[in-house]
């Protein structure tokens, strides 16, 4: 836990702010970099997206562990290979006793799955009897704190197409969020002012 | 049922595309054995035995790649097989060696300075094997659908269906990637790798499971398991970048500052020295490899004495390629100064070069030649045909009788012959000048043309008569 904290520390910060968003950027001494955006009016993080450089010096893309992911404007005819729209999709929403994943497009009924923790791989596994869909689910709030995913913390639910995991938050992960929204609240913070009367196209 | 046959393979030839042919295009290899002796007439190359031997050595060298910065002069009369010989040289180099081929011109630019654009084409020959983690897609083939739309204008619309033993899922292709997977012709049952950013394909095998789909199959084919777990996997992928694509990278502007600075132009000496020092320390880390490759510069007498004592000086880095130059010039001025000397480069940097000589060609390796477009240009032409423009080439040069294949082609296609006859040729002959009759033309009706040397002197007596 002190690792981690150390570690946003010592990153370089700023923030923006409106009324009820936060947004705070920290930037890593090895060239990573991390935004996460607070709730005001609940103190939870609502989004958190990593960027990293690969070794030639290019900027990959934002890498949404956190929140809905990033619609895409990209220009069709650059295309190489995607997933069908059809396909399951993830997103993750953390509340403040659980962590949430939301599979959507899954349409099997609930006996289909079954959710095991794997200790060794630091993660959850997601099977269908099926074999339809399978998936190993990162725990990155668990792995920076170093604890192994528990099987009793978690739990399931399966509604409109979409499966609904949750897992409770182990008291020193509920510790550690304090922690880090006091460290975030002091970052400086501009004000993001929207004045609908000023929008300059360019 | 002979027309069926022939509009079925008109339709094939649609769907691959159609390639262009060029001047050297027959060329696929330097045609050595394995002991590096030139075989007379292999890979589209013919005679030049020695020149072709000693390239085949310099092949050598660049392949051990322990040696930096030699520089290789092919010097011979024009149509003599030196950018032919450079041609196979960079057909026999492995997939990822890197060359780059330009001409001596080429480096005259008012974006950058001549260094500069001597630096990038060297820095552009440098590889750098880099391994790296990537995402791929990792699986067994279910289904290919592509579907061309209806109204035969658009894009085409593909989708794979891939899957492991643990799942199964339904990917949207983009164009480029159908064409990759129709080439490839994945079908299925295979077992593929897609590296989801470049869209590169590689066949693992055939699935067990699909084992008895055909009685015989060939020997190569290789069969393997289903892939288990996930489709998508992060896997170490070995991939090769060169110098000048890292340097790019660096050096471009970030934030909204890109907008205004075009993504080419002069890269900082800084940029550079910092991702040398980058590439050295990986490759003491051992993650990364460099393999050097080739430079060709064509015309190399259009370099001035400026860039030929920055290339003294370049060639002496332990980073440098090796260098290949090409010249058909003689004992001539070296550009930028009024010093004459050999090919028109300095005699220091000529003092750092081996120098491979081409030679004429013999009557008989101009007949191998011709006969060998002819077949890359799709014609066909009779035995004294072929006689009667060999002797065209001896007589004038061979870069004319290559011309004449496809003129006298395309005259004997008009008469809805088969093959090239003599006439033909002769006709193509008579249409179309060489270089000498053009000469002789010109000295005969000179008084007719505008601006002849006679009118000068004409001028000057009306100006006096003033």
């Amino acid at each position: 836990m002190q690792n981690w904290l150390n570690q946003l520390k010592d990153a370089k910060k700023s923030a923006i702010a409106d009324d009820y968003l936060k947004k705070v950027h920290y930037e890593f001494k090895d060239g990573r970099e991390l935004v996460e955006e607070y709730n005001l009016q609940t103190n939870v993080v609502t989004r958190r997206a990593w960027r990293t450089k690969d070794k030639i010096g290019n900027e990959n893309e934002w890498d949404i562990e956190l929140g809905d992911p990033e619609p895409r404007f990209g220009d069709e005819s650059q295309m190489v290979i995607k997933e069908n729209a059809s396909q399951p999709i993830i997103s993750r929403r953390n509340t403040k006793t659980n962590l949430e994943w939301r599979i959507r497009n899954l349409p099997y009924p609930i006996e289909t799955y079954s959710i095991t923790c794997d200790e060794e791989k630091k993660c959850l596994t997601v099977k269908t009897t099926n074999k339809k869909y399978f998936k190993n689910l990162k725990v990155p709030e668990l792995d920076r704190l170093g604890i192994p995913p528990n099987q009793e913390a978690i739990s399931f639910c399966h509604k409109y197409n979409t499966l609904i995991i949750t897992y409770k938050k182990p008291s020193e992960l509920k510790e550690l969020d304090k922690a880090t929204l006091e460290l975030a609240k002091e970052v400086p913070t501009k004000p993001q002012v929207f004045d609908q009367n000023n929008c300059k196209p360019s | 049922m002979a027309a069926a046959a022939a509009a079925k393979i008109a339709e094939v030839r649609e769907t691959t595309r159609v390639e262009r042919i060029g001047a050297h295009s027959h060329i696929r290899g330097l045609g050595l054995n394995d002991s590096l002796e030139a075989r007379h007439v292999s890979q589209g190359m013919v005679g030049q035995m020695s020149a072709r031997r000693a390239t085949g050595l310099v092949l050598q060298m660049v392949r051990d790649g322990r040696i930096a910065g030699r520089a290789v002069l092919l010097a011979g009369q024009p149509g003599t097989g030196k950018t032919a010989i450079a041609t196979a040289l960079a057909a026999s180099l492995g997939y990822d060696t890197p060359f780059t081929s330009m001409a001596g011109s080429e480096i005259y630019s008012l974006e950058m300075s001549k260094t500069e654009a001597l630096t990038q084409a060297i820095r552009k020959s440098i590889g750098v094997r880099i391994k790296e983690e990537s995402e791929i897609i990792e699986g067994e083939v279910v289904e290919v659908q592509v579907e061309r739309p209806a109204t035969g204008v658009g894009s085409k619309v593909g989708k794979l269906i891939l899957k492991t033993t643990d799942m199964e899922t339904v990917y949207d292709l983009g164009g480029k990637m159908i064409d990759s997977i129709l080439k490839e012709k994945v079908q299925s049952g295979d077992v593929i790798t897609i590296d989801k950013a470049t869209g590169k394909i590689s066949r693992l095998g055939r699935s067990f499971a699909r084992a008895r789909d055909y009685d015989a199959t060939g020997h190569q084919t290789r069969f393997v398991q289903c892939p288990e777990g996930e489709l998508q996997k992060r896997k170490e992928v070995v991939h090769t970048v060169t110098l000048h694509e890292i340097d790019v990278i660096n050096s471009r502007t970030h934030g909204f500052l890109a907008l205004f600075s075009g993504d080419t132009g002069e890269i900082k000496p800084e940029v550079r020295e910092q991702i040398n020092g980058k590439v050295a320390e990986w490759r003491e880390e051992g993650k990364a490899e460099i393999i050097p490759g080739v430079l060709f510069i064509d015309e190399v007498h259009m370099l001035d004495i400026e860039c030929f004592s920055f290339l003294n000086r370049a060639l002496e880095n332990e980073m440098a390629p090796i260098v290949i130059m090409a010249t058909n010039r003689g004992i001539t001025r070296i550009r930028g100064t009024n010093y004459k000397s050999p090919h028109g480069i300095p005699l220091d940097l000529l003092d750092r070069m081996i120098i491979v000589p081409t030679k004429p060609y013999e009557e008989k390796e101009l007949r191998e030649i011709l006969s060998i477009r002819c077949e890359e240009e799709d014609c066909q032409m009779t035995d004294n045909a072929l006689t009667v423009l060999t002797r065209i080439a001896k007589e004038t040069s061979l870069r004319y009788g290559m011309q004449l294949i496809m003129t006298s082609y395309l005259i004997a296609k008009r008469r809805k012959a088969p093959e090239v006859d003599v006439d033909d040729i002769k006709r193509a002959y008579t249409l179309f000048f060489d270089d000498g009759r053009s000469v002789q033309f010109l000295r005969e009706y000179q008084q007719e043309f505008l601006f002849n040397a006679d009118d000068d002197a004409q001028m000057e007596v009306e100006d006096v008569d003033n």
